[in-house]
C-alpha cells in the first residue's frame, strides 16, 4: 500500500513536473524578449511618425479642393475598437486622419507600440495629438521620439492644420500650454500658402486639463487665426457639437473609441460638413 | 561593528569553561537575532522590468530554504529618454520543489546538483526620477489617476532554476551557485489584459536570466 502510494505521488509528481515545465516552455516561445522596465522609452520600430506623415499630406494634399479628414481620439487600451475603427476608416476613402490625443491609458513604452502599430494599419496618412494619458511617467518623452514636437501644424489643401498641446496640469501649470507664442508664430508664418485655419487640441478650454486661466486671452489669440473655421478637440469621451464661447466659433469634440463612433469632415471650397460615424 | 565582533570573541572564549547565565544565553540570542541579517547570497539579473541589469543581496530562509528575500539596485539605461535612471527592487521568492538531479541521471554525484521546477516571485520596483509619483500628486482633481502610481510597480514572475553544491574542499568564497530564468510582468500590464480586449498574454511576459551565488 505505502508503495503504491510513492508510486502514485511519482507519477502525480511527473505530470505535475511536464504542466509546469510546458507552461514555462509556452512561455518561452512566445514571451516579447528581455523587458527593461515599463518607462524605459526604449523604442522599437517607427519613430518620428508625425513629421514623416505631414510630408506625405502636404505633398499630396497641398492644393486640394475637397478635403475629406477623419478624426478619431481617446483610444487608451481599446484595441480592438481601434483596430475596428482603423478598418472603417480605410473602407470611406478619406485624405487623412487625425487622432485627437489619449493614444495609450499609462503611457507605458508598451502601449505606446501598441497604438502605433494599429494606426500604421491606416491606409492613409495620420498624425497623432498627445493626450493628458500619455504623459504618465516618461509619456512624453516616448511621445517626442515616436511622433514628435507636442505642438505642430501643417497645411493642406491651402488650409492650416494647426494642433496644439493643451495638457496644462501635466505640467502643473508651469509650461506654456497652450503655448502662444507658437500659435502667433503659426498664425503669420507661410500666410501665402493657406487661407483658412482649423485648431485641433485634446483638451477642450473649461476642461479639467486645460489652463483655465487663460480661456478668455486663448479665444481673443484665436481671433488672429487667418479664416477660423473651427475647433476639433478629444479628451471628453463623448460627441460633442457646442459654441464654448457663444460667438459662433464652433467645437466638435470627438468620442473615444470605447464607444465605437468618430467624426469626418468634409471640406469644400465655401464650408465644410462633419458627420458622426458609428462603426 | 568592532565592538560587536569583540564582543562575540569574548562571548565564544567565556562559554567554554563556565556555564551560561541568562545574560549570556540572552546576548547569544541577540546576537544571532543580528546575525540572521547577514546576507546568505548575492544575486545578479538582467530584464524583469527593473533595469537591464541589477544585482543585490538577498536572504534564504524557512524549511528546507524555500523562501527568499532579496534587495535589487537595477539600472536603466537612458536609451531615447532624457537620462539614465536607478531602480530598487524587493523581491520574495518561494521554490515549492527541490529535486535532487542525481535521482534522475543516474552518472551524477549525489547532492550536488539540483533543479528547482519551479519558484514563484512577487517583487515591487521602485524607480527614481522626478517624473515619476508614488500616487497622483495635488495638482489632478480627486481620483483622476487613482488606479495607479508610476513610481512602484508590483510584478509577477514565474521560473525555474538549477543549482550546483561546490565540493567542500574547492570552496573559496560561495558554497553553491544558483542559475535561473524567469518570465515576469508587472501590475499596468496585467491591467491591460482587462482593459484592451486584444492584448494577449505573449505581449505581457519578459523574460529574465540570472544567477545566484550562496554562502550558506
Amino acid at each position: 500500500m505505502k508503495i503504491m502510494k510513492v508510486e502514485l505521488f511519482k507519477s502525480t509528481g511527473k505530470i505535475a513536473l511536464a504542466i509546469v515545465g510546458g507552461f514555462l516552455v509556452h512561455l518561452l516561445l512566445s514571451c516579447s524578449g528581455f523587458e527593461t522596465h515599463p518607462y524605459d522609452v526604449n523604442i522599437k520600430g517607427e519613430t518620428g511618425i508625425n513629421a514623416k506623415q505631414m510630408a506625405i499630406i502636404e505633398k499630396e494634399f497641398a492644393n486640394k479642393e475637397e478635403l475629406r479628414i477623419a478624426f478619431i481620439s481617446d483610444t487608451h487600451l481599446w484595441n480592438a475598437e481601434a483596430r475596428d475603427e482603423v478598418e472603417d476608416v480605410n473602407r470611406r476613402n478619406v485624405d487623412f486622419v487625425v487622432h485627437c490625443g489619449d493614444l495609450t491609458d499609462t503611457a507605458t513604452e508598451k502601449e505606446f507600440e501598441w497604438s502605433r502599430d494599429i494606426l500604421l494599419g491606416l491606409n492613409c496618412p495620420f498624425v497623432a495629438l498627445i493626450g493628458n494619458h500619455d504623459f504618465l511617467g516618461t509619456g512624453n518623452q516616448t511621445y517626442e521620439v515616436m511622433y514628435g514636437a507636442c505642438d505642430f501644424s501643417f497645411i493642406a489643401g491651402r488650409i492650416k492644420f494647426i494642433c496644439l498641446n493643451t495638457n496644462a496640469v501635466e505640467y502643473d501649470y508651469l509650461a506654456s500650454v497652450p503655448n502662444f507664442d507658437f500659435m502667433e508664430e503659426q498664425f503669420t508664418k507661410d500666410t501665402d500658402k493657406f487661407d483658412r485655419t482649423i485648431i485641433i487640441m485634446h483638451a477642450a478650454p473649461f476642461s479639467d486639463q486645460f489652463n483655465n486661466n487663460v480661456c478668455k486671452a486663448f479665444r481673443r489669440y484665436l481671433d488672429f487665426a487667418p479664416g477660423l473655421m473651427c475647433c476639433i478637440f478629444g479628451h471628453d469621451h463623448s460627441d460633442s457639437v457646442a459654441e464654448f464661447y457663444n460667438d459662433g466659433l464652433m467645437f466638435y469634440g470627438i468620442d473615444c473609441a470605447l464607444h465605437r463612433n468618430y467624426r469626418i469632415m468634409t471640406i469644400k471650397k465655401d464650408g465644410y460638413e462633419i458627420e458622426q460615424i458609428f462603426y | 561593528m568592532v565592538m560587536l565582533t569583540c564582543s562575540l570573541h569574548v562571548m565564544a572564549g567565556d562559554s567554554l569553561d563556565i556555564q551560561q547565565s541568562k545574560f549570556d544565553r540572552r546576548l547569544e540570542r541577540r546576537q544571532n537575532a543580528w546575525l540572521s541579517l547577514i546576507p546568505t547570497h548575492f544575486v545578479i539579473q538582467n530584464a524583469g522590468n527593473m533595469g537591464t541589469l541589477s544585482a543585490g543581496i538577498g536572504w534564504s530562509y524557512g524549511k528546507k530554504r524555500k523562501w527568499e528575500t532579496e534587495l535589487l539596485l537595477g539600472f536603466i539605461p537612458k536609451h531615447d529618454s532624457s537620462r539614465p535612471k536607478l531602480t530598487t527592487t524587493l523581491k520574495g521568492n518561494f521554490i515549492p520543489w527541490k529535486i535532487d538531479l542525481s535521482k534522475i541521471i543516474g552518472k551524477i554525484p549525489e547532492d550536488r546538483w539540483r533543479f528547482d521546477p519551479l519558484t514563484v516571485s512577487l517583487y515591487l520596483n521602485t524607480v527614481y526620477g522626478h517624473e515619476f509619483w508614488k500616487s497622483q500628486p495635488g495638482r489632478y482633481p480627486d481620483g483622476y489617476y487613482e488606479f495607479m502610481s508610476t513610481k512602484f510597480r508590483l510584478n509577477l514572475a514565474l521560473g525555474e532554476r538549477i543549482e550546483f553544491k561546490i565540493p567542500e574542499n574547492k570552496r573559496r568564497r560561495h558554497s553553491r551557485i544558483a542559475l535561473f530564468y524567469e518570465f515576469s510582468t508587472c501590475d499596468l500590464y496585467i491591467r491591460s489584459m482587462f482593459q484592451g480586449s486584444d492584448v494577449k498574454l505573449k505581449d505581457i511576459i519578459g523574460l529574465s536570466i540570472g544567477a545566484k551565488f550562496y554562502t550558506n
